[in-house]
């Protein structure tokens, strides 16, 4: 009795849960599929279009994500970082084809050690204090108070060199303060944000860009004008690049393309 | 030392559990019963490893389980040595400290001076600090034995002892334990597949089938008499299946399925069974004309001729299958082997007539 | 007729049985070596890339050794939560059926198949400031974020289940009646898990945990969305790496190279422990 039991169950539910994995895997693909297809900068069957390799600061993840499909003479694939990471990957011997930066410095190095075609500067961003919404904190003041947690840029990015730039400007004891609060060196500038919307910290040192992308859960406090760095953004095409050709087409439309006209919504300024 | 009483009814998978059973101390019961038969469950019964529907069980002066008043002692507060069929002995333990792995609310010191005093008994000191894995199947066994009996239990229950030994170490085995089962006066408990190891360690025997005790007696009551075709099967007797009917001079003719007939002093009627032991049939030549007292003579041919010590079993070809267990000497003077036909005879007064099952 | 042909081909082959196919054992060692290759070769090229003395005194500068001192101190805090929870939780998923054990054992190996971001956003969507409990865990006082506990919290989290699944398939094939012997011995439960069952699943635990250990080492992802990343309280060793790597490579690469080392005597000592285990301890 116990024998015959035995035999028709597993047999029964062997089918069962084959059904099951079968279902299972058949809707992984299924959505691996359609995100595959659907998500990306793919518009339809754009396969015999070449592809464009744009390594980009996250600062203008917003702005490129909504034109670079719109970019018709290639498909492009986008990669954001710390600007400081993608110009070390780059050195490491990665090439993408666009090299875009939240700084001068960068590309123009990496020109220097003949890895970049001649950097074009295409916009600027402002640096801002942003904290979230139902903040107390209304100026720099207010960040050398006690208890305060602020997140900043580490040293080496960007948005971290700015900032500490702009606190270098300011009184000793104040800069020195407002040093003593920062409870993270983020490597990137996403990554304050993140810090600041979750309400991990209360303040951060961001782009107004980044701000406006938040879709007001931040607030942005204007820094004094004599304590504003110029961010000046800068892209060059990589030696030895695939697609020369397009990638040069994709920097000029980050100055007067559709791309310019994303970095214009998003809040980035005119290039100088 | 109190006695042990096991009751229990429970439903275990397919088998249904009904026993009831006493072990008087110093005495030795041994159920006997193949595999599936419930046997073990009795144990676990015993040492509280498996809780039954309805049971009582009491032992060392307790009751340990009444499911009738909602007592349940837990296993670890039942005072009961349990030898595991393969010893479950602890692999990162010595042998000394498996034994005294019981041992509470002693000193280091004393619990291995006592650990010790248990393996002299066994022979096994100068193995003390062995792990389990080196020590050879025998020494394991008695390993399992005195870890058991360390502190002093009031029941011992014994689960397939020898079964994991080869057959060299069982008889020296079977000594031994007969021996401490003498000694530590407390009610046994032992279950086996195995008639023969029943029948050479329990003082009585019950043969377990189906989870019911079928017949319970001691090992000769249950050989001389089985009360059924199982149990003469179970305890080592040839089985032929016939019909029944009253025959001349008082004696019950059974006519055998397959061809032939046997007579047997017992009464019968119907389809029955009847059982007789290889070593109270004789072999003559076929050829031989009948002489002597013996009644039943069915003609064969030896299947196999296989030795055993100063004696040999021989597997024969009837009508229904036989087998006789005769001397060397007799077998070599008769010039046995396979493929030779012989008479297969044997008395009608060794020819017990037992019920098969259902009728 | 015994065709000796057939019998001399194969005597002498590596397992080869017919003539047919002799590429088979040389397509098992080439890919063993494509294997080997991939492997070993960044392990190695980390220590050969810069020479010892660069090394050395990167290792020297405060940042890298406040890194590798948070790194021992989270990892060894939250390998001893893991066990401590884990162990217990492991045996009674191991040991016992109940209604709904199906799911508790996926849910205790979801993070395993989490990637790290995932798990980063997991934790603060739970515990986080923002999250679920984390009004409670403030009104408690605790402080997660930013702060060296939620390291510690990002690395259980992520870690515990290589812990709790091997604990589970050790405590699964320790013999069931070394525990019923324990109980007929006197010993309780409890005093059984103790004395029996974690003894005798030691070699699977020490795997899990040397498991548990590596990964929560080299937790990146989670602990930078939730802990974020600051010398001293929360950049632990990786977070250092990838600080350093776009401006000092050196110092990237002397990180990683302690790292690989310690990993690689991690994994060492529990063979050795698993090797005196198989052949047995001396005897006497």
């Amino acid at each position: 009795m116990t024998r015959g039991r035995r035999r028709s169950s597993p047999r029964r539910s062997k089918s069962a849960s084959g059904a099951a994995l079968g279902a299972v895997w058949l809707t992984l693909a299924a959505t691996l599929g359609l995100a595959a297809c659907g998500g990306g900068d793919d518009n339809g069957s754009g396969g015999d279009r070449p592809r464009l390799v744009v390594s980009a600061a996250s600062s203008m993840t917003e702005a490129l994500t909504a034109c670079a499909p719109k970019f018709e003479r290639a498909t492009v694939r986008l990669s954001f970082a710390g600007s400081d990471e993608l110009a070390a990957q780059i050195r490491q011997g990665l090439k993408p084809d666009v090299f875009a930066a939240a700084n001068t410095i960068l590309p123009r190095d990496l020109n220097d050690e003949g890895l970049l075609s001649t950097p074009v500067e295409f916009a600027t961003n402002e640096l801002v204090l942003a904290v979230p919404r139902d903040s107390d904190i209304r100026s720099l003041d207010d960040l050398s108070r006690d208890g305060v947690k602020i997140a900043i840029g580490s040293g080496s990015v960007p948005i971290g060199s700015y900032t500490r730039d702009v606190l270098s400007r300011l009184p000793k004891a104040e800069s020195e303060a407002i040093l003593g609060n920062v409870r993270s060196n983020e490597p990137d500038v996403k990554g304050i944000v993140g810090k600041l919307t979750q309400g991990a910290a209360d303040a951060g040192f961001v782009y107004v860009t980044d701000v406006n992308a938040t879709d007001g859960k931040l607030t942005a406090i204007a820094l004094p004008n004599d304590l504003q760095p110029t961010a000046t953004y800068a892209a060059g095409v990589v030696k030895g690049a695939n697609q020369p050709a397009e990638a040069h087409a994709f920097v000029d439309g980050l100055l007067h393309g559709a791309c310019a006209e994303e970095l214009d919504k998003a809040g980035f300024g005119a290039a100088p | 030392m109190a006695p042990l009483r096991v009751e229990a009814r429970t439903r275990l998978g397919a088998l249904g559990l009904d026993v009831s059973i006493e072990v008087q101390a110093g005495e030795c019961l041994a159920l006997a019963g193949p595999s599936g038969a419930g046997k073990t469950s009795v144990l676990r019964v015993a040492a509280g490893l498996l809780r039954p529907d309805r049971g009582l069980v009491q032992g060392d002066g307790e009751t340990w389980l009444d499911t009738e008043r909602g007592v349940n002692v837990p296993p670890e507060r039942r005072r009961c040595g349990y030898v595991f069929q393969e010893y479950a002995l602890f692999p990162h333990l010595s042998a000394w400290q498996n034994v005294a792995y019981p041992l509470r609310g002693l000193s280091r010191k004393e619990r291995r001076e006592r650990a010790l005093e248990l393996l002299e008994r066994f022979g096994l000191r100068g193995r003390a600090d062995a792990r389990p894995r080196t020590l050879s199947g025998g020494e394991r066994q008695r390993v399992g034995v005195a870890r058991a009996l360390a502190r002093r239990p009031g029941v011992l229950l014994l689960d397939e002892p020898l079964s994991a030994l080869d057959a060299r170490t069982r008889a020296g085995a079977v000594r031994e334990l007969t021996a401490v089962l003498r000694e530590v006066e407390v009610p046994a408990l032992l279950v086996t597949h195995d008639f023969g190891e029943a029948a050479g360690l329990g003082s009585r025997v019950g043969v377990i089938d189906a989870g019911k005790i079928v017949q319970e007696g001691t090992p000769s009551e249950l050989a001389a008499s089985p009360r059924s075709a199982f149990v003469a099967d179970f305890t080592g007797a040839i089985v032929l299946t016939g019909r029944a009917r009253r025959g001349p001079d008082g004696l019950t003719r059974v006519d055998l399925d397959g061809g032939g007939h046997v007579v047997s002093t017992d009464s019968g009627e119907g389809p029955v069974a009847v059982s007789v032991y290889p070593w109270e049939i004789a072999i003559e030549p076929a050829c031989d004309a009948p002489h002597g007292s013996t009644q039943n003579r069915i003609p064969a041919e030896v299947l196999s001729v296989t030795p055993l010590g100063n004696r040999v079993r021989l597997g024969l070809a009837g009508p229904q299958p036989l087998a006789a267990e005769i001397t060397q000497a007799s077998a070599n003077a008769l010039g046995l082997h396979a493929g030779a036909r012989v008479t297969a005879s044997w008395k009608a007064a060794a020819t017990r007539v037992v019920r098969v099952e259902g009728t | 007729m015994i065709d000796r042909s057939g019998l001399r081909s194969s005597a002498g082959k590596v397992g080869g049985r017919s003539r047919a196919a002799p590429w088979f054992p040389a397509l098992l060692g080439l890919a063993l070596a494509a294997a080997l290759t991939f492997l070993t070769l960044p392990v190695v090229a980390i220590f050969v890339d810069s020479s010892p003395r660069d090394l050395i005194d990167s290792l020297g500068e405060p940042g890298a050794l406040d890194a590798l001192w948070l790194s021992l101190r989270t990892t060894t805090t939250s390998l001893a939560i893991i066990l401590v929870v884990g162990t217990p939780a492991a045996y009674l998923l191991a040991t016992r059926s109940f209604r709904g054990k199906a799911l508790a054992v996926t849910l205790v190996e979801l993070p395993l198949v989490l990637p790290p971001a995932v798990a980063g956003i997991a934790l603060l969507a739970a515990v986080g400031p923002s999250g679920i409990l984390g009004g409670v865990i403030e009104a408690a006082g605790i402080e997660l974020s930013l702060q060296t506990a939620g390291v510690v919290v990002a690395l259980t989290f992520v870690a515990s289940p290589f812990y709790v699944r091997q604990a589970m398939a050790a405590f699964a094939a320790v013999d069931r009646t070394l525990l019923d012997a324990s109980r007929t011995l006197g010993a309780s439960e409890a005093r059984g898990f103790l004395r029996v069952m974690v003894p005798s699943a030691m070699p699977g635990l020490t795997a899990g945990a040397a498991l548990a250990l590596g990964r929560a080492l080299g937790e990146f992802g989670a602990t930078l969305m939730f802990a974020g990343s600051f010398q001293g309280i929360t950049q632990t060793v990786p977070l250092a790496i990838y600080d350093r790597f776009a401006t000092d490579f050196d110092s990237a690469l002397a990180l990683s190279a302690v790292l690989v080392a310690v990993s690689g005597a991690i994994l060492l000592s529990v063979k050795l422990v698993q090797g005196s285990e198989v052949l047995g301890a001396p005897q006497g």
